[in-house]
């Protein structure tokens, strides 16, 4: 078949760079629409308030990447999420935790529901998506419960080392943003540099395969789902930190952002597979937009709705740029 | 271990039964009927993206959108009756005219530019979301034009015309789907896409029908909203969602084959509005319900997958 062939075809010609940069065009293109049409988008202190902003979302994307990385999905990481800050929140006001205590604690809660979809996903066989699909409205049912119906729970005199997790710095560097770069670097480590990485992507190029070649498949999905919650889990302290509070089923607003940020991260790499590096660019992109609207002063619905058909259109573009590869 | 699902159902009807004793009189189930309506009417539009999908949760056949595009739809009908003033033509083919559009939308994403089912109807229903918040600036709107009133207390015999209505497009999904030539292409390309196409089947088209006849379910199931309602409520596409996928796998529970089928959704959806409306009645908190629907829906896909792997 002449299928490679054709595929060159494409490449070549007008069409054919659109498709293959159209996403470098496209970030270019936001880039150079937000500097001109708002006076404020360009300048460092701004440029490094996306950077700030996208931190717990960088934090998410990252669990997502592991998740996906193994052929599976999380729609639950806004849950874990939730759990971390709630754990952490009622540690230290109702039974006086320290603040290294309540950060533990919020991991265990993150790891709770990893245990769930890991529980569910490997010894029940259910697939990844109806599991953790499953886990969120349990997850959001449970919040509910707890709070009497979404109220938040706030903690005024949280210790002051527990809030610079989120607002405070180190020589200037926002301390979210170095909690992020942290669980970025381990994450590269682990899964583009390490043996760990390689068997986690042979699970999701063919898990049949990567069982006959001897990987602990069933093993490797177990704790990548703990791992993964626990992850999400550091997201919930940075945004209970900086709220100073819990709020009940703030994560779900990132789940659609995560999967997008991987999506996209995937469809830049040479072989279409997600990768850690991608997923950065695709949660610095999804920060600009998120940004650049924001200054344009839309009104909140109205941003909601751009902010959704432009998520769309960045798929759909990834995706097309994947599948001439 | 298959029966499961529909044993533990069947077991929590009876005790609904015993311990609200009015849930089994004919007025409750006439009620628990209307109640069902929107989420039925969704769980076909569901159901026929299914069948010519494949029931692969990730890669199969999967539409997200539709409770988001019902909303959608039902928000720009009022919309246009309340605020604008028009005519009631002219709202329904504004709304019904959108939801189309996302059906195009969801279709052009999955068939023509290749993307997963699950993500491209995640995206899309996003953007319905938003879209909608733009309608209603995120408030609720009342709707009192004597079609959604007629269609909310119009009685026949007794019996609620929106009822009957709902069971004659059931019946219209049912001859579609199951009796003739073009719904057994569906379900064959549903059943191996590779094997439809050498026998001259084009799935894109059929999987292209099958979201488009998925937007129709969600535009149809947005009158039956503003009738439950009595007005567009910004937000109810969530537990929208969450009763339409637990009542379509339900349903496949019961099927002979395991498979999703027109009859399994439809009776899955009057079921899971049996409970709603039961746990509501003996005093069970509105939260709970949630929760119990979400382990409803874990212990369905995993007895499922259970059976699955002894089958092998």
């Amino acid at each position: 078949m002449s299928d490679s062939e054709s595929v060159k075809a494409r490449m070549i010609g007008p069409h054919g760079l659109l498709v293959r940069y159209g996403f470098v065009i496209l970030i270019a293109a936001f880039f150079v629409f937000f500097s001109l049409y708002t006076s404020s988008f360009l300048n460092s202190e701004n440029l490094m308030n996306i950077v700030e902003g996208s931190a717990i979302l960088l934090i998410l994307a990252l669990a997502m990447t592991l998740i996906v990385t193994m052929g599976g999905i999380d729609l639950s990481v806004g849950i874990a999420l939730d759990f971390g800050a709630a754990f952490a929140i009622v540690a230290m006001k109702d039974y006086g935790v320290a603040w290294y205590f309540a950060v533990l604690i919020a991991l265990v809660g993150g790891s709770l529901i990893g245990l769930l979809n890991a529980f569910l996903v490997v010894k029940l066989s259910v697939s990844p998506f109806m599991a953790t699909l499953g886990t969120f409205f349990i997850g959001s049912s449970v919040q509910r419960i707890f709070t009497n119906g979404g109220g938040p729970i706030s903690f005024r005199r949280v210790d002051q080392s527990y809030r610079d997790l989120a607002v405070g710095d180190v020589y200037g560097i926002p301390s979210e943003v170095i909690i992020a770069a942290v669980v970025l670097l381990l994450y590269f480590i682990v899964l583009e540099r390490s043996i760990i990485g390689k068997r986690m992507h042979a699970i999701g190029l063919q898990q049949s395969a990567a069982a006959i070649a001897g990987i602990k498949v069933k093993h490797y999905l177990f704790f990548g789902f703990i791992v993964a919650s626990a992850t999400c889990a550091i997201g919930g302290v940075i945004g209970s930190a900086n709220l100073r509070m819990f709020t009940p089923l703030a994560g779900y607003s990132y789940l659609l952002d995560a999967i997008a940020a991987v999506f996209i991260g995937a469809a830049i790499h040479p072989l279409g597979r997600p990768n850690v590096p991608g997923t950065l660019i695709g949660v610095l992109f999804l920060g600009m937009v998120a940004n650049g609207l924001n200054l344009m002063g839309l009104d909140f619905n109205t941003k909601d709705a751009l902010s959704g058909i432009i998520l769309v259109l960045t798929l759909a573009l990834a995706v097309m740029q994947k599948r001439l590869r | 271990m298959a029966v499961a699902p529909a044993a533990i159902f069947l077991l929590l009807l009876v005790y609904l039964g015993v311990t609200a004793p009015n849930l089994l009189e004919l007025s409750t189930l006439s009620l628990i009927l209307q109640q069902s309506i929107p989420t039925a009417i969704v769980c076909m539009g569901l159901a026929s993206v299914v069948m010519a999908g494949g029931d692969d949760v990730v890669s199969g056949g999967i539409d997200l959108s539709i409770p988001a595009t019902a909303v959608l739809a039902a928000a720009i009908i009022a919309d246009q009756l309340v605020n604008h003033g028009s005519g009631l033509a002219v709202a329904l083919m504004l709304g019904m005219g959108a939801a189309l559009l996302m059906g195009v939308l969801n279709a052009v994403l999955v068939v023509t530019i290749g993307m997963t089912p699950l993500l491209a109807t995640l995206a899309s229903s996003v953007a319905a979301v938003g879209i909608t918040k733009v309608v209603t600036s995120s408030r609720r709107i009342n709707v009192d034009h004597p079609l959604i009133v007629f269609l909310r207390d119009a009685q026949f015999h007794g019996i609620s015309v929106a009822v009957l209505l709902t069971a004659m497009l059931a019946l219209i999904f049912y001859v579609a789907l199951h009796r003739t030539r073009w719904g057994m292409h569906l379900q064959a390309v549903g059943g191996s896409r590779d094997a439809a196409e050498v026998s001259g089947i084009s799935p894109k088209r059929l999987m292209a029908h099958s979201f488009l006849i998925a937007a129709v379910a969600g535009a149809l199931a947005s009158v039956f909203l503003l009738a439950r309602g009595s007005g567009s409520t910004p937000g109810s596409e969530e537990n929208l969602l969450l009763e339409m996928v637990l009542a379509t796998f339900l349903g496949a529970a019961f099927s002979p084959r395991r498979v999703v089928t027109l009859w399994g959704a439809v009776l899955g959806a009057v079921l899971v509005s049996l409970l709603s409306v039961g746990f509501k009645s003996i005093g069970v908190d509105v939260f709970w319900t949630g929760c119990i629907k979400g382990a409803l829906i874990l212990l369905v896909v995993a007895s499922a997958a259970y059976s699955n792997k002894q089958r092998r």
